[in-house]
């Protein structure tokens, strides 16, 4: 379904991230004091805590509102968040787990194929931006399903969007305009 | 006399002030007055009776002749405009003054408000005078000074980008006005004459085109050779053969995602060590801003091609299979 090759392209998600609520003032001193794994930030005013099982990093704040990132799935990040609201509870918090929401996707596929990165920029003018100067990849970002797509020229490209679904479809959407860019495979 | 008619005037004045004067020629009430700029005069068309109402001569103030080699002309008060970029220079500033009577008693000048310029637009003035700074520095021409006042003049009226820095503006929009011209300069040579960082730069150069919605050609080493070669002192052979090298190693795509600049630098290099005036990779990566383990790097990659890469008449001091091999 990913294009009319017979290798299917492997999207490799890498990092989900997803906030929550836990509806309750939190006390980072305790959680610094008593809590394990954690890292104290009192400049940022926040504490990291790092869990094993899904492996995530958390970022604590004291309103209530916790970051976690490092996710490698969805459905990880929802049982890492859990995971850690049940810490917190134990900490003797009313920890109440509320508005869960996946706010960024990352994945990374890799092209069987080299792409050539100035014809692919002027193929696609206002929504491809290239600066060599600045980032050695493109940058294609599909404005409907607010993906960004960065085009490396050895064929590897990163997506990132708002969930799975998008990243799959900027994939399915930017593969034909990359295969007409290809570098030709004998030298 | 004239104390009368200034009273007169004033009474005028201070009713409607959009409304006719209410002075009519007194035999002819019907006729519309036409007025004479030059003396200020209101004249009836019928009789040609003169209802002198304004006293206001709005000629000018002195008699200039052509034929005079007058150095500075009276009559012109006040810098050249600048349309364009200001709201209209129609301000009026107090000097401070010179006689006795514009000091009161503790000896302190009266009219102090001279700082009252036009508010609104001091803080575009002083961006103008920050990009005028900056070009000077590597010695812009004015078209490109004045596409960069322009560019700047359309982020500031648009204030999405109220926030960022004004200097970072000023210096991005230059770099996009040398580009749009077409002899860009490299971020790390606006950098170096700009207090910004060269992230800053970018960050805000990307940002301004999105809001500008401008799209701009990618650079190619051809643009940058011309200045490296004549600032390193390479004659025209040599410039022109890195030319060659150049755009003949990104066409055969021997060095796939690199830098245009450093590309440019490693032609240069080995075009000069093909040549009689060799240069180190040091003194080039100096003037490109490249490093040279960068030219070192791309120098390995186009090496191996290298007697396709040199223009077929390019007289050859050292032959190629004495070209360095690092």
């Amino acid at each position: 379904m990913d294009s009319s090759n017979d290798e299917a392209l492997d999207i490799i998600i890498t990092n989900v991230v997803a906030t929550f609520r836990t509806r309750c003032h939190l006390n980072l001193r305790t959680i610094a004091l008593e809590g394990i794994n954690v890292i104290y930030k009192p400049d940022m005013g926040k504490v990291l805590m790092k869990l094993r099982k899904p492996k995530i990093t958390a970022s604590i704040w004291s309103s209530g509102k916790i970051i976690c990132t490092g996710a490698t799935s969805e459905d990880d990040a929802k049982v890492g968040a859990r995971r850690l609201a049940r810490t917190l509870q134990k900490l003797g918090f009313k920890v109440r787990f509320s508005a869960f929401k996946v706010v960024n996707v990352l994945a990374v596929c890799s092209m069987p194929f080299a792409i050539r990165l100035i014809d692919f920029t002027k193929k696609n003018r206002p929504i491809a931006s290239y600066e060599p100067e600045l980032h050695p990849a493109a940058t294609y970002r599909i404005k409907h399903i607010k993906a960004t797509i960065q085009v490396f020229s050895t064929g590897s490209i990163t997506v990132t969007g708002p969930n799975v679904q998008n990243v799959a479809s900027a994939v399915e959407q930017v593969y034909p305009l990359l295969f007409e860019c290809q570098k030709p495979r004998c030298k | 006399m004239i104390v009368i008619v200034l009273r007169d005037m004033a009474f005028t004045s201070r009713g409607d002030a959009l409304a006719l004067p209410r002075v009519h020629c007194p035999d002819h009430p019907d006729a519309i007055l036409v007025e004479d700029y030059r003396a200020g005069d209101m004249i009836c068309p019928e009789c040609g009776l003169v209802v002198g109402d304004r006293v206001i001569d709005v000629g000018s103030e002195w008699r200039t002749f052509s034929n005079e080699k007058a150095l500075k002309d009276p009559s012109r008060v006040g810098d050249a405009q600048n349309p364009l970029l200001n709201g209209g220079d129609l301000t009026t500033m107090i000097s401070k003054g010179t006689g006795a009577a514009s000091f009161d008693e503790c000896g302190k000048p009266k009219y102090q408000n001279r700082r009252t310029k036009s508010s609104s637009d001091r803080a575009m003035l002083n961006a103008f005078e920050e990009i005028r700074t900056m070009a000077d520095r590597i010695h812009l021409p004015a078209i490109i000074i004045d596409r960069t006042n322009n560019l700047f003049k359309q982020v500031y009226e648009q204030k999405s980008l109220k926030g960022h820095a004004h200097d970072a503006i000023a210096t991005a929009c230059l770099y996009i006005a040398c580009r749009q011209e077409g002899v860009p300069r490299t971020f790390k040579e606006i950098c170096a004459v700009s207090p910004i960082s060269k992230k800053k730069i970018g960050r805000c150069f990307k940002l301004i085109l999105k809001m500008l919605d401008i799209s701009l050609d990618l650079i190619n080493p051809g643009d940058l050779m011309p200045r490296f070669c004549s600032n390193l002192g390479l004659p025209k052979p040599v410039r022109m053969a890195a030319n060659f090298i150049a755009r003949k190693a990104v066409e055969l795509d021997l060095v796939p995602g690199r830098s245009p600049i450093s590309v440019a630098a490693a032609a240069i290099y080995m075009a000069s060590q093909a040549s009689a005036q060799k240069k180190t990779q040091k003194e080039i990566g100096d003037i490109a801003g490249v490093a040279d383990v960068t030219i070192r790097q791309l120098y390995r990659l186009i090496y191996p091609r290298a007697a396709e890469l040199f223009p077929p008449d390019f007289k050859f001091d050292t032959p190629i299979v004495k070209l360095p091999q690092l």
